[in-house]
């Protein structure tokens, strides 16, 4: 099967200034493909270079298979997009918007349109200048997800969405995936994304670092344990268990951290008497930071709730 | 319905102010249509240019008779008022058509549907050709009335002439601020350049009439091709029309090649 983004060294200068660099990513389609960077990254450079919006310094690009430049019209078909910083027709309606743009698509389908329009509580009668920002986006998302698209690229989508339409949305994406379909969503913040995804792509400072499952970097989740046994126990018993780092046990209570599964501490523990257990479940984000981190890695600019990258 | 396409929405986009320019030329012509014949009973307009010596001259090589309605509306509304509206309406909104949807952040969405960028631009600039029609149509209607309505003769072919050598220098004009809009997303800058363009376009026509040096640079101006050939009296020239049609299909070009080649802004 074809992939749905495939990029080749695929790099953009703005004059003398980074954008992207040397990018090589590779995106299977009915997929949920988080990608995720600090502000400045060079997310937005990546999508708008897919959309033929901008032209890359060198490098090749193909999305459903089709050159992103010579195939533009005919991916334009197939794939839609939101854009991080939303702007559409102020003085139109939302209805109208969308009639003109299904117009523009050409081939719409009104009933699931009109579906749509209901599931996320969009009232089409009014202005685009008088929505809020979360409901300016709901029109953006009706009208991305009622082509139908093969591929859906949404620029930090979830920036400013009230919770329901989140939810609404996190449907909508994995709709479209259990049909085959492919969603590819750049955000500068991991908890946001995390349980949508199935791969993440790391960027940063134009660079593509990194790409992971979900599944296997839960795999290698940290968790912190504290088990209180009533009275004292062998730490013997717990030495050499799979996973089993940092261990100490004090006054009859056993602190570790685990990698992976807690099962055979779990039945190691059951042997004793155990009076309460805690665990601290490292965040992905704290994952990443161990990986691939560092000041000015996606944690930080997470963490810090803006980014303070700024780049050169 | 206005929003099938490109083409339709930006007829939707210029129906206002389109029918307000079209209103606001289109009474004033009519308003000196009208007036005509208690203006030339109040005052000479031939003894007035007279007196003002080669300083009339300004107003055209030459001006004809402005004891007609047609020399009147000539000297009053065609040297300088309707050729720079009309301009001001084509070269601002054409400064906009691609610009304004880059900087207002409307490009993204709009290109990522199948739109291609050309025909993006030709679609706006075929609305704007009619919208300007229009104006020009308007504009002669209420020159007509207010003709019939003062009972002054006005010959509808010179009338007709004059009207559609407006548009063509206002088609240039706008081409002109559409290829700089394009090739930069700086709709400041093609408005700015624009106008100061015909500023003195204008001001080497007028005065190459009374000083001579400046007839060597005259063929640069625009606005020879425009009335030098005197329309209100011969009609419209094939060659200065020519001239009008080519440099706006030039600009025209050079717009849909250098947007299609552009990244454009976010
Ligand atoms: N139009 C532009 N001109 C110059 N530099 C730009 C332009 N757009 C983006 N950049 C630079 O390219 C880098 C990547 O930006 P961007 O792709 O917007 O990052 P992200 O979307 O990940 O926040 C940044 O350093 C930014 O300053
Ligand atoms: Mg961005």
């Amino acid at each position: 099967m074809t992939a749905a983004i495939e990029t080749e060294k695929l790099t953009k200068y703005y004059g003398r200034s980074r954008g992207i660099i040397d990018i090589d990513l590779t995106v299977e389609s009915g997929q949920i493909f988080g990608f995720l960077g600090p502000n400045g990254a060079g997310k937005s450079t990546t999508i708008r270079l897919l959309l033929d919006l901008i032209r890359p310094s060198s490098g090749h690009a193909r999305v459903l298979g089709l050159d992103i430049h010579h195939d533009r019209l005919a991916i334009d078909r197939r794939v839609s997009y939101v854009p991080g910083e939303l702007s559409l027709y102020s003085e139109l309606t939302g209805g109208q918007l969308l009639t003109y743009l299904g117009n523009l698509h050409g081939s719409i389908d009104a009933i699931y349109r009109d579906k749509l329009i209901e599931r996320v509580e969009l009232d089409p009668t009014k202005r685009i200048k008088s929505l809020s920002r979360g409901n300016k986006q709901k029109v953006g998302l009706v009208a991305a997800f009622m082509i139908r698209p093969e591929l859906i690229i949404l620029d930090e989508p979830t920036a400013g969405l009230d919770p329901f339409v989140q939810l609404e949305f996190e449907h909508l994406c994995e709709e479209t995936r259990s049909e085959g379909r492919t969603v590819f969503i750049s955000s500068h913040q991991l908890p946001e994304v995390e349980h949508l995804c199935d791969r993440v792509g790391i960027i940063r400072e134009g660079r593509l670092l990194a790409v992971e499952s979900i599944a296997d970097l839960k795999q290698r989740a940290l968790r912190r344990l504290e088990i209180d046994f009533g009275g004292s126990v062998p730490a013997g018993a717990f030495v050499g268990l799979p996973g089993i780092r940092d261990m100490n046990v004090h006054d009859g209570i056993l602190n570790c951290t685990v990698m992976g599964s807690v099962d055979a501490l779990i039945k190691a523990a059951a042997r004793y008497e155990v009076r309460n257990v805690r665990s601290i479940e490292t965040s992905l984000e704290e994952i990443f930071m161990a990986y691939y981190g560092s000041g000015d890695g996606i944690a930080a600019a997470a963490g810090a709730g803006e980014a303070s990258h700024v780049a050169a | 319905m206005l929003l099938r396409n490109v083409f339709t929405k930006t007829i939707r986009d210029l129906r206002w102010p389109t029918f307000w320019v079209a209103l606001g030329m289109g009474a004033m012509t009519g308003y000196f249509a009208l007036l005509f014949p208690t203006y030339s009973k109040i005052m000479d307009m031939n003894a007035l240019l007279e007196k003002m010596g080669p300083m009339a001259k300004i107003f055209g090589s030459s001006i004809g008779d402005a004891s007609t309605l047609i020399g009147f509306l000539h000297f009053e509304l065609f040297s300088m008022m309707l050729p720079a509206g009309m301009i001001a309406f084509a070269a601002g909104l054409a400064s906009g058509f691609t610009a304004g949807e880059e900087s207002r952040g409307t490009i993204d969405v709009l290109l990522s549907y199948p739109v291609p960028r050309r025909r993006l631009v030709l679609e706006k600039s075929l609305a704007i050709l009619i919208a300007c029609f229009v104006i020009a149509a308007a504009t002669g209607l209420f020159a007509v009335v207010g003709a019939a309505l003062s009972a002054s003769e006005l010959p509808v072919g010179p009338l007709s002439a004059a009207l559609a050598l407006v548009v063509l220098l206002s088609l240039a004009f706008g081409a002109i601020a559409l290829a700089i809009s394009a090739a930069t997303g700086n709709r400041g800058a093609a408005i700015g350049v624009t106008v100061a363009l015909m500023i003195a376009m204008y001001l080497i026509d007028a005065l190459a009439n009374i000083v001579d040096g400046l007839n060597t640079i005259r063929p640069l101006s625009l606005f020879k091709y425009y009335a030098g050939h005197d329309p209100l009296r011969y009609g419209m020239d094939l060659g200065d029309t020519a001239v009008l049609v080519s440099v706006t299909a030039v600009f025209l070009v050079i717009a849909l090649v250098a947007f299609e080649r552009r990244d454009l802004a976010a």
